[in-house]
Protein backbone atom coordinates (compact mmCIF):
# COMPACT_ATOMS: atom_id res chain seq x y z
CA UNK A 1 0.00 0.00 0.00
CA UNK A 2 1.56 3.34 -1.13
CA UNK A 3 0.82 6.14 0.07
CA UNK A 4 -0.64 9.17 -1.82
CA UNK A 5 0.50 12.59 -1.76
CA UNK A 6 -1.57 15.05 -2.49
CA UNK A 7 -1.11 18.48 -4.27
CA UNK A 8 -1.57 21.25 -1.47
CA UNK A 9 -5.37 22.24 -1.91
CA UNK A 10 -6.04 25.89 -2.41
CA UNK A 11 -7.92 26.68 0.59
CA UNK A 12 -10.74 28.92 -1.29
CA UNK A 13 -13.17 26.39 -1.92
CA UNK A 14 -16.40 27.84 -0.64
CA UNK A 15 -17.00 31.12 1.43
CA UNK A 16 -16.59 29.70 4.90
CA UNK A 17 -13.05 28.43 4.13
CA UNK A 18 -12.00 31.76 2.77
CA UNK A 19 -13.80 33.78 5.77
CA UNK A 20 -11.77 31.03 7.64
CA UNK A 21 -8.74 31.57 5.80
CA UNK A 22 -8.77 35.27 6.29
CA UNK A 23 -8.86 34.96 9.67
CA UNK A 24 -5.22 33.37 9.29
CA UNK A 25 -2.19 35.61 9.15
CA UNK A 26 0.25 33.16 8.93
CA UNK A 27 0.55 32.19 12.53
CA UNK A 28 3.40 33.02 14.86
CA UNK A 29 4.04 36.09 17.40
CA UNK A 30 2.00 38.49 15.08
CA UNK A 31 -0.88 35.92 14.94
CA UNK A 32 -2.92 37.41 17.68
CA UNK A 33 -1.59 40.47 17.60
CA UNK A 34 -2.96 40.91 13.41
CA UNK A 35 -6.44 39.50 14.71
CA UNK A 36 -6.90 42.29 17.94
CA UNK A 37 -5.36 44.70 15.50
CA UNK A 38 -8.04 43.80 12.70
CA UNK A 39 -11.05 43.59 14.75
CA UNK A 40 -10.86 46.76 16.50
CA UNK A 41 -10.49 48.56 13.32
CA UNK A 42 -13.55 46.93 12.79
CA UNK A 43 -14.97 47.62 15.89
CA UNK A 44 -13.78 51.27 15.94
CA UNK A 45 -15.53 51.79 12.45
CA UNK A 46 -18.69 50.89 14.03
CA UNK A 47 -18.66 53.07 17.05
CA UNK A 48 -17.52 55.96 14.75
CA UNK A 49 -20.51 55.49 12.38
CA UNK A 50 -22.88 55.60 15.72
CA UNK A 51 -21.05 58.56 17.05
CA UNK A 52 -21.00 60.57 13.94
CA UNK A 53 -24.87 60.04 13.13
CA UNK A 54 -25.96 60.74 17.62
CA UNK A 55 -23.63 63.85 17.28
CA UNK A 56 -25.67 64.86 13.70
CA UNK A 57 -28.64 65.54 16.35
CA UNK A 58 -26.77 68.32 17.86
CA UNK A 59 -27.48 70.30 14.44
CA UNK A 60 -31.17 69.94 14.31
CA UNK A 61 -32.61 68.16 17.47
CA UNK A 62 -30.79 69.03 20.78
CA UNK A 63 -33.17 67.47 22.54
CA UNK A 64 -32.75 64.24 20.75
CA UNK A 65 -29.00 65.00 21.45
CA UNK A 66 -29.39 64.73 24.95
CA UNK A 67 -31.93 62.63 25.20
CA UNK A 68 -29.10 60.33 23.49
CA UNK A 69 -26.30 60.60 25.63
CA UNK A 70 -28.72 60.77 28.79
CA UNK A 71 -28.71 56.71 27.79
CA UNK A 72 -24.93 56.26 28.16
CA UNK A 73 -25.42 57.50 32.17
CA UNK A 74 -28.04 54.89 32.06
CA UNK A 75 -30.91 57.48 31.69
CA UNK A 76 -33.65 56.12 29.11
CA UNK A 77 -35.71 57.99 27.35
CA UNK A 78 -38.93 57.83 30.40
CA UNK A 79 -36.65 59.60 32.51
CA UNK A 80 -35.70 56.43 34.69
CA UNK A 81 -32.34 56.17 35.73
CA UNK A 82 -31.55 52.27 35.42
CA UNK A 83 -28.12 51.59 36.64
CA UNK A 84 -27.66 47.87 34.92
CA UNK A 85 -27.95 49.81 31.30
CA UNK A 86 -25.06 52.48 33.10
CA UNK A 87 -22.62 49.71 34.19
CA UNK A 88 -23.10 48.07 30.65
CA UNK A 89 -22.27 51.51 28.75
CA UNK A 90 -19.18 51.94 31.18
CA UNK A 91 -17.67 48.39 30.24
CA UNK A 92 -18.57 49.52 26.74
CA UNK A 93 -16.81 52.46 27.08
CA UNK A 94 -13.71 50.54 28.73
CA UNK A 95 -13.65 48.29 25.56
CA UNK A 96 -13.97 51.09 22.92
CA UNK A 97 -10.74 52.93 24.57
CA UNK A 98 -8.77 49.23 24.39
CA UNK A 99 -10.01 48.91 21.27
CA UNK A 100 -8.52 53.06 20.41
CA UNK A 101 -5.67 52.18 22.76
CA UNK A 102 -4.54 49.19 21.06
CA UNK A 103 -5.18 49.99 17.56
CA UNK A 104 -3.26 53.32 18.32
CA UNK A 105 0.05 51.58 20.02
CA UNK A 106 -0.04 48.64 17.54
CA UNK A 107 -0.58 50.90 14.66
CA UNK A 108 2.72 53.04 15.44
CA UNK A 109 4.60 49.50 15.69
CA UNK A 110 2.94 48.72 11.79
CA UNK A 111 4.49 52.26 11.10
CA UNK A 112 8.20 51.50 12.88
CA UNK A 113 8.42 48.27 11.57
CA UNK A 114 6.72 49.40 7.65
CA UNK A 115 8.46 53.20 7.31
CA UNK A 116 11.79 52.50 9.81
CA UNK A 117 14.52 51.31 7.56
CA UNK A 118 15.35 49.13 10.83
CA UNK A 119 12.01 48.41 11.79
CA UNK A 120 12.55 44.91 10.72
CA UNK A 121 15.57 44.33 12.87
CA UNK A 122 13.23 45.06 16.09
CA UNK A 123 10.24 43.25 15.05
CA UNK A 124 10.30 40.96 18.39
CA UNK A 125 10.79 44.13 20.53
CA UNK A 126 8.37 46.22 18.70
CA UNK A 127 5.88 43.71 19.63
CA UNK A 128 6.79 43.68 23.22
CA UNK A 129 6.88 47.44 23.39
CA UNK A 130 3.51 47.86 22.04
CA UNK A 131 1.87 44.54 25.11
CA UNK A 132 3.87 47.11 27.63
CA UNK A 133 2.58 50.01 26.38
CA UNK A 134 -1.17 49.65 25.81
CA UNK A 135 -1.56 47.21 29.13
CA UNK A 136 0.16 50.16 31.07
CA UNK A 137 -2.24 52.49 29.58
CA UNK A 138 -5.08 50.37 30.21
CA UNK A 139 -3.90 49.55 34.09
CA UNK A 140 -4.04 53.75 34.50
CA UNK A 141 -7.41 54.34 32.85
CA UNK A 142 -9.26 51.36 34.08
CA UNK A 143 -9.77 52.51 37.39
CA UNK A 144 -10.80 56.34 36.52
CA UNK A 145 -13.52 55.19 34.07
CA UNK A 146 -14.96 52.71 36.74
CA UNK A 147 -14.78 55.06 39.31
CA UNK A 148 -17.79 56.77 39.07
CA UNK A 149 -19.77 53.42 39.43
CA UNK A 150 -19.08 53.18 42.95
CA UNK A 151 -22.09 55.50 43.74
CA UNK A 152 -25.29 56.37 41.36
CA UNK A 153 -24.81 60.11 39.75
CA UNK A 154 -26.14 62.97 41.98
CA UNK A 155 -29.02 64.18 40.07
CA UNK A 156 -30.46 60.56 40.31
CA UNK A 157 -29.86 60.26 44.51
CA UNK A 158 -33.06 60.25 46.51
CA UNK A 159 -32.94 63.66 48.11
CA UNK A 160 -34.75 64.24 51.77
CA UNK A 161 -37.05 66.35 50.04
CA UNK A 162 -38.77 63.93 47.83
CA UNK A 163 -38.62 61.26 50.60
CA UNK A 164 -42.25 61.47 51.32
CA UNK A 165 -43.30 61.66 47.31
CA UNK A 166 -45.48 59.55 45.95
CA UNK A 167 -43.23 59.02 42.77
CA UNK A 168 -40.97 55.95 42.65
CA UNK A 169 -37.65 56.95 43.50
CA UNK A 170 -35.03 55.92 40.86
CA UNK A 171 -32.90 52.84 40.71
CA UNK A 172 -30.03 53.05 42.71
CA UNK A 173 -26.99 51.49 42.06
CA UNK A 174 -26.76 48.38 45.21
CA UNK A 175 -22.80 49.12 45.62
CA UNK A 176 -24.21 52.43 47.24
CA UNK B 1 2.08 29.41 5.33
CA UNK B 2 5.16 31.25 4.56
CA UNK B 3 4.39 32.43 1.39
CA UNK B 4 0.75 33.84 2.25
CA UNK B 5 2.02 35.89 5.03
CA UNK B 6 5.05 37.22 3.05
CA UNK B 7 2.02 38.27 0.63
CA UNK B 8 0.04 40.06 3.20
CA UNK B 9 2.44 42.12 4.18
CA UNK B 10 4.24 43.05 1.70
CA UNK B 11 3.97 46.79 0.39
CA UNK B 12 1.76 47.65 -3.11
CA UNK B 13 3.86 48.22 -6.12
CA UNK B 14 2.16 51.08 -7.23
CA UNK B 15 -0.75 53.87 -7.74
CA UNK B 16 -3.71 53.98 -5.88
CA UNK B 17 -3.35 50.78 -3.48
CA UNK B 18 0.42 52.39 -2.99
CA UNK B 19 -0.73 55.76 -2.14
CA UNK B 20 -3.59 54.37 0.14
CA UNK B 21 -0.77 52.47 1.87
CA UNK B 22 0.89 55.43 2.81
CA UNK B 23 -2.20 57.35 3.97
CA UNK B 24 -2.85 54.54 6.13
CA UNK B 25 0.50 54.88 7.67
CA UNK B 26 1.02 58.95 7.85
CA UNK B 27 -3.47 59.53 8.88
CA UNK B 28 -2.35 57.04 11.85
CA UNK B 29 -0.05 58.84 12.75
CA UNK B 30 -1.99 61.96 13.03
CA UNK B 31 -4.93 59.96 14.54
CA UNK B 32 -2.80 58.38 17.36
CA UNK B 33 -2.93 62.21 18.56
CA UNK B 34 -6.28 63.39 17.47
CA UNK B 35 -8.49 60.16 18.48
CA UNK B 36 -6.33 59.37 21.69
CA UNK B 37 -6.36 62.65 22.33
CA UNK B 38 -9.81 63.33 21.71
CA UNK B 39 -10.72 60.08 23.81
CA UNK B 40 -8.22 61.15 26.58
CA UNK B 41 -10.88 64.39 26.78
CA UNK B 42 -13.78 63.34 26.77
CA UNK B 43 -13.55 59.89 29.13
CA UNK B 44 -10.83 60.56 31.34
CA UNK B 45 -11.16 64.63 31.89
CA UNK B 46 -14.47 65.18 31.59
CA UNK B 47 -17.28 62.10 31.76
CA UNK B 48 -20.19 61.07 29.96
CA UNK B 49 -22.62 61.65 32.07
CA UNK B 50 -21.47 65.05 32.26
CA UNK B 51 -21.57 65.76 28.30
CA UNK B 52 -25.03 67.48 26.88
CA UNK B 53 -25.84 69.38 23.97
CA UNK B 54 -24.68 72.37 26.41
CA UNK B 55 -21.33 71.14 27.05
CA UNK B 56 -20.73 71.06 23.36
CA UNK B 57 -22.18 74.62 22.71
CA UNK B 58 -19.47 75.76 25.12
CA UNK B 59 -16.98 73.87 23.64
CA UNK B 60 -17.76 74.88 19.69
CA UNK B 61 -18.77 78.56 20.14
CA UNK B 62 -16.45 79.13 23.24
CA UNK B 63 -14.93 83.01 21.74
CA UNK B 64 -11.37 82.30 21.56
CA UNK B 65 -11.10 78.54 21.41
CA UNK B 66 -14.41 77.52 19.16
CA UNK B 67 -12.31 77.21 16.16
CA UNK B 68 -9.55 75.37 17.48
CA UNK B 69 -11.95 72.39 18.93
CA UNK B 70 -14.35 72.92 15.38
CA UNK B 71 -10.58 72.27 13.58
CA UNK B 72 -10.01 69.32 15.65
CA UNK B 73 -12.92 67.32 15.23
CA UNK B 74 -13.50 67.90 11.62
CA UNK B 75 -9.63 66.77 10.87
CA UNK B 76 -10.31 63.68 13.08
CA UNK B 77 -13.25 63.05 11.43
CA UNK B 78 -12.25 63.42 7.70
CA UNK B 79 -8.93 61.07 8.24
CA UNK B 80 -10.76 58.85 11.00
CA UNK B 81 -13.52 57.88 8.27
CA UNK B 82 -11.40 57.67 5.46
CA UNK B 83 -9.21 55.20 7.68
CA UNK B 84 -12.12 53.24 8.42
CA UNK B 85 -13.69 52.76 5.83
CA UNK B 86 -10.31 52.12 3.67
CA UNK B 87 -9.29 49.63 6.25
CA UNK B 88 -12.73 48.21 5.97
CA UNK B 89 -12.38 48.06 1.77
CA UNK B 90 -8.85 46.40 2.39
CA UNK B 91 -10.79 43.50 4.93
CA UNK B 92 -13.13 42.82 1.92
CA UNK B 93 -10.77 42.78 -0.79
CA UNK B 94 -9.42 40.04 0.56
CA UNK B 95 -12.89 37.85 0.56
CA UNK B 96 -14.02 39.09 -2.59
CA UNK B 97 -13.42 38.55 -6.45
CA UNK B 98 -12.42 41.22 -9.24
CA UNK B 99 -16.59 42.06 -9.61
CA UNK B 100 -17.44 42.24 -5.82
CA UNK B 101 -14.32 44.77 -4.66
CA UNK B 102 -15.95 46.57 -7.53
CA UNK B 103 -19.07 46.88 -5.68
CA UNK B 104 -17.15 47.26 -1.94
CA UNK B 105 -14.82 49.63 -3.07
CA UNK B 106 -18.05 52.11 -4.46
CA UNK B 107 -20.40 51.42 -1.60
CA UNK B 108 -17.26 52.07 1.10
CA UNK B 109 -16.39 55.13 -0.92
CA UNK B 110 -19.78 56.30 -1.23
CA UNK B 111 -20.09 55.76 2.74
CA UNK B 112 -16.75 57.77 3.28
CA UNK B 113 -18.30 60.80 1.61
CA UNK B 114 -22.05 60.40 3.02
CA UNK B 115 -19.87 60.58 6.53
CA UNK B 116 -17.44 63.26 6.32
CA UNK B 117 -20.52 65.20 4.95
CA UNK B 118 -22.69 64.51 7.87
CA UNK B 119 -20.15 64.62 10.27
CA UNK B 120 -18.38 67.63 8.64
CA UNK B 121 -22.10 69.55 8.55
CA UNK B 122 -22.46 69.21 12.03
CA UNK B 123 -19.60 70.39 13.11
CA UNK B 124 -19.05 73.79 10.92
CA UNK B 125 -22.65 74.61 10.61
CA UNK B 126 -23.24 74.20 14.38
CA UNK B 127 -25.18 77.02 15.80
CA UNK B 128 -25.97 77.12 19.35
CA UNK B 129 -29.73 77.34 20.63
CA UNK B 130 -29.85 79.38 23.42
CA UNK B 131 -33.21 78.99 24.65
CA UNK B 132 -32.24 74.97 24.66
CA UNK B 133 -28.87 75.81 26.96
CA UNK B 134 -30.78 77.97 29.10
CA UNK B 135 -33.70 75.05 30.09
CA UNK B 136 -31.01 72.59 29.81
CA UNK B 137 -27.43 73.98 31.41
CA UNK B 138 -23.98 72.45 31.69
CA UNK B 139 -23.98 69.79 34.31
CA UNK B 140 -21.02 70.60 36.45
CA UNK B 141 -19.69 67.97 38.39
CA UNK B 142 -20.52 68.02 41.95
CA UNK B 143 -16.92 67.94 43.14
CA UNK B 144 -15.94 71.49 42.14
CA UNK B 145 -17.13 74.13 44.92
CA UNK B 146 -20.13 75.30 44.25
CA UNK B 147 -19.09 79.04 45.14
CA UNK B 148 -16.26 78.19 42.25
CA UNK B 149 -19.31 78.03 39.36
CA UNK B 150 -19.38 80.56 37.69
CA UNK B 151 -23.42 81.62 37.62
CA UNK B 152 -23.16 82.21 34.16
CA UNK B 153 -22.49 78.12 34.06
CA UNK B 154 -25.31 77.67 36.01
CA UNK B 155 -27.88 79.54 34.06
CA UNK B 156 -26.42 78.62 30.85
CA UNK B 157 -25.66 82.94 29.89
CA UNK B 158 -22.58 82.96 28.89
CA UNK B 159 -19.73 80.62 27.36
CA UNK B 160 -17.47 79.33 29.80
CA UNK B 161 -14.55 77.24 28.97
CA UNK B 162 -15.40 73.66 29.81
CA UNK B 163 -12.49 71.12 30.40
CA UNK B 164 -11.88 70.51 26.88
Amino acid sequence: MSQTLHAPQPYQSGRLARIIDGLRYGGGVGQWSWLAYRLSGLGILFFLVIHITDTFFVVFAPDWYDHTVAIYGGVWFNGQYYWPLRWAFRVGELGLIAAVVFHAVNGVGVILYDLWPRGSLYKKSITWTVQVVFWTIMLISTPIVLYPLRKAPDDQVKSPAHAGSSVEPALISPSR
Amino acid sequence: MAERSMRRRMKPSGGYELFMWFFMRYSGLALVFLAVGHLFIMHILNNVETINYAFVANRWTAPRTGWIWRLWDVSLISLAVIHGFNGLRQVLYEYLSAGGRIIAGTITWTLTLIFIGGGGYSILMFQADEKFIKDHPLKIERTVEPAAIPPAALDGSARIDVRC
